[in-house]
């Protein structure tokens, strides 16, 4: 997860201008995000909101949010909340799980998370997701862990509560593949560039371009799969394919790239195939960066 | 995780018996019997059996990797992709990463025969049946709690064997449903369950939640708990249940089987999926265990199917490891 501060081009309280690191990911998605304090007197942490919109080119096969976006969110809201609970020092995300019932969002999705456990090295939080624009249906469900840290020099002061607004939309927003810098590789195979504005401010691989690199990688797996099998090309079949359940395990930074995932499709019942998938920083001695699994979904 | 003197005879860990085996530094391997006692809707090993499995072969691991110091499962998931019908079944655990704080390691679960030999899927190839990552938090040797010596000569080959179930795990496990859509189900806590700090094993809480899932969406879908099968478990383990009885609670996610109201009808998945929550009732309702799972009818997982092991002695040994 990037260590978000709350302030930024959007923010209302930081002196950092656009060029900050920080908030690329979520001001792609236009996260708002809101710190909800305990009732006065209580003890115990902040929970916490979000809210991001669907806009069209970030709508998946199934209509909405892709859930590779739809982790980045919930990787950034719970990654807040949890280094909020530890300050002054920090967190960074260790494992994200999450399970989405419905793709057919029609937004804006709304975030609710709260610390579930905080202790000595490690916050465990957990988030719901619902659909405003379907009455609030409980859409998705997630749980992180973030390993606690030595901020260094980061700036952890924060105006509390603290509160980022909704960005406002930006014309001609590329699609996730673009603004990620993916591109397919060979066979089951997946490639990212890792750009600058994909670098957290510790100059490492932000945990939700990992996500959206799982996402369209396993998608692109099961299409190349169901090509082998006598199934329509990839490129047809990739368009009817949408990832859900999601399993990540960040292991360690990537900073070198390019970044390969590299797939296993274990297959399933016919309407679904759960795949493995392996994340290697190639110019780093190729060393495994990631693992998760992604549940694909044929719609 | 249990080893080293654990399980106490007539434990929930003996009674489904577990031999496993150290293959060099990184790797092990565990395998246990597919029974009716211990199966689901779809006739294979219930995801909950096959996260002890999991939890049992990590945790032997663990203790290999990562002696002098100790460890506690933090998370566990398993996502099944086939009944696991046996007729035994093998957990193939490997190393992912050992940190200074945590350890990762993933497994693959197959169907084997009794000589070690691995069933073909459905279409004659070779897949696994389900894919499982565990991560264990680093406890440093000086500060761990349990409550016997480290078992640091594991040998290379472990059984954990004790009385043979005679009826449903559920049942010997004194499980009871207060509330099938509410997912509120009740485990007792005593030595059966224990683990080797006296807090419930980790295994027999994801089965829990399996079990409470599995009621709730039944509940949801109409189709009853009897004919859901719990394809996929995320546990996060917060803190230890120790007083109990442990009870569920359920949230179940919106799946789309309305049409969403007044909105057009979108791509409805055949699965639903449920947030249970594992609270300690007897120590203030504490949260101990949050269990995202995710469950589907069973004749569209490819149920029922005839375990393999339906003709074989429930008291049948088990095969040598391989």
């Amino acid at each position: 997860m990037t260590p978000a501060t709350p302030t930024g081009p959007t923010g209302p309280t930081g002196p950092v201008g656009p060029a900050d690191a920080r908030h690329y990911m979520s001001d792609y998605f236009r996260l708002e995000r809101w710190e909800i304090p305990p009732a006065d007197g209580a003890e115990g942490f902040s929970e916490f909101g979000g809210r991001m919109p669907v806009d069209g080119h970030h709508r998946g096969a199934g209509g909405g949010l892709r859930t590779g976006a739809l982790l980045t969110n919930l990787d950034s809201v719970g990654g807040f909340l949890s280094g909020l609970s530890v300050l002054p020092r920090w967190i960074v995300t260790t494992s994200l799980m999450a399970t989405v019932t419905r793709l057919d969002h029609l937004g804006p999705l709304r975030v609710h998370g709260r610390v579930l456990r905080r202790g000595r090295n490690s916050v465990v939080a957990g988030l719901h997701v619902v659909d405003e624009g379907r009455g609030d249906a409980l859409v998705a469900a997630s749980t992180g862990t973030f390993a606690v840290l030595d901020p260094g020099d980061m700036n952890v002061a924060f105006d509390r509560p603290a509160v980022v607004p909704m960005p406002g939309p930006t014309p001609d927003a590329p699609p996730p593949e673009e603004f990620f810098r993916i591109r397919p590789g060979v066979g089951a195979t997946t490639r990212l560039e890792l750009a600058e504005h994909l670098r957290n401010p510790w100059g490492m691989l932000h945990g939700g371009a990992v996500a959206v690199l799982v996402d369209v990688a396993a998608c692109r797996a099961v299409a190349e799969a169901r090509r082998a099998d006598g199934g329509p090309d990839p490129a047809g079949a990739v368009e009817s394919l949408a990832a859900a359940d999601t399993v990540l395990h960040f292991l360690r930074p990537a900073r070198v790239g390019p970044v390969e995932a590299r797939c296993r499709v274990f297959g399933g019942p016919t309407d679904r195939a759960l795949v493995r998938v392996a994340v290697h920083d190639v110019g780093a001695d190729d060393r495994l960066v990631a693992l998760g699994s992604v549940v694909v979904l044929a719609l | 995780m249990t080893v080293g003197g654990d399980p106490p005879p007539g434990h929930f860990l003996g009674d489904l018996g577990f031999r496993t085996e150290l293959l060099g530094e990184t790797g092990a391997v565990g395998r246990t019997r597919v029974t009716r006692f211990v199966t689901g809707a779809d006739g294979g090993a219930r995801a909950g059996v096959l996260a002890t499995l999991v939890d049992v072969v990590g945790g032997l691991l663990g203790v290999r990797i990562l002696a002098p110091d100790w460890m506690a499962t933090a998370d566990l998931t398993i996502q099944l992709v086939r009944p696991a019908v046996g007729p035994f079944v093998e957990a193939r655990a490997e190393l992912v990463r050992r940190g200074r704080t945590t350890m990762v390691i993933e497994a693959v679960i197959v169907n084997v025969l009794g000589d070690g030999t691995e069933v073909p899927d459905p279409g004659g190839g070779s897949a696994p049946v389900a894919w499982s990552t565990t991560t264990f938090a680093v406890l440093p040797g000086g500060n761990r709690t349990a409550s016997q010596d480290l078992p640091f000569g594991l040998p290379p080959q472990l059984d954990i064997s004790g009385t043979v179930l005679d009826r449903s795990v559920l049942d010997r496990l004194g499980m009871s449903v207060l509330d099938a859509a509410g997912g509120r189900v009740s485990l007792p806590v005593g030595p059966y369950v224990h683990n080797s700090i006296q807090g419930v094993q980790g295994g027999a809480m994801a089965l829990l939640g399996d079990v409470a899932a599995a009621e709730a969406l039944g509940a949801a879908t109409g189709l009853g708990a009897a004919s859901v099968v719990v394809t996929d478990l995320q546990v996060a383990y917060l803190t230890l249940g120790r007083v109990g009885p442990i009870v569920s609670r359920a949230t179940v996610l919106d799946g789309g089987a309305d049409g969403g109201g007044d909105v057009p009808d979108g791509p409805v998945p055949a699965a639903e999926s449920a947030v249970v929550e594992l609270v300690d009732s007897g120590a203030g309702d504490r949260l101990t265990t949050v269990i995202n799972a995710r469950g589907m009818a069973a004749d569209a997982f490819g149920a029922p199917w005839a375990p393999a092991s339906a003709g074989m002695p429930d008291g049948a040994p088990l095969p040598v490891a391989p």
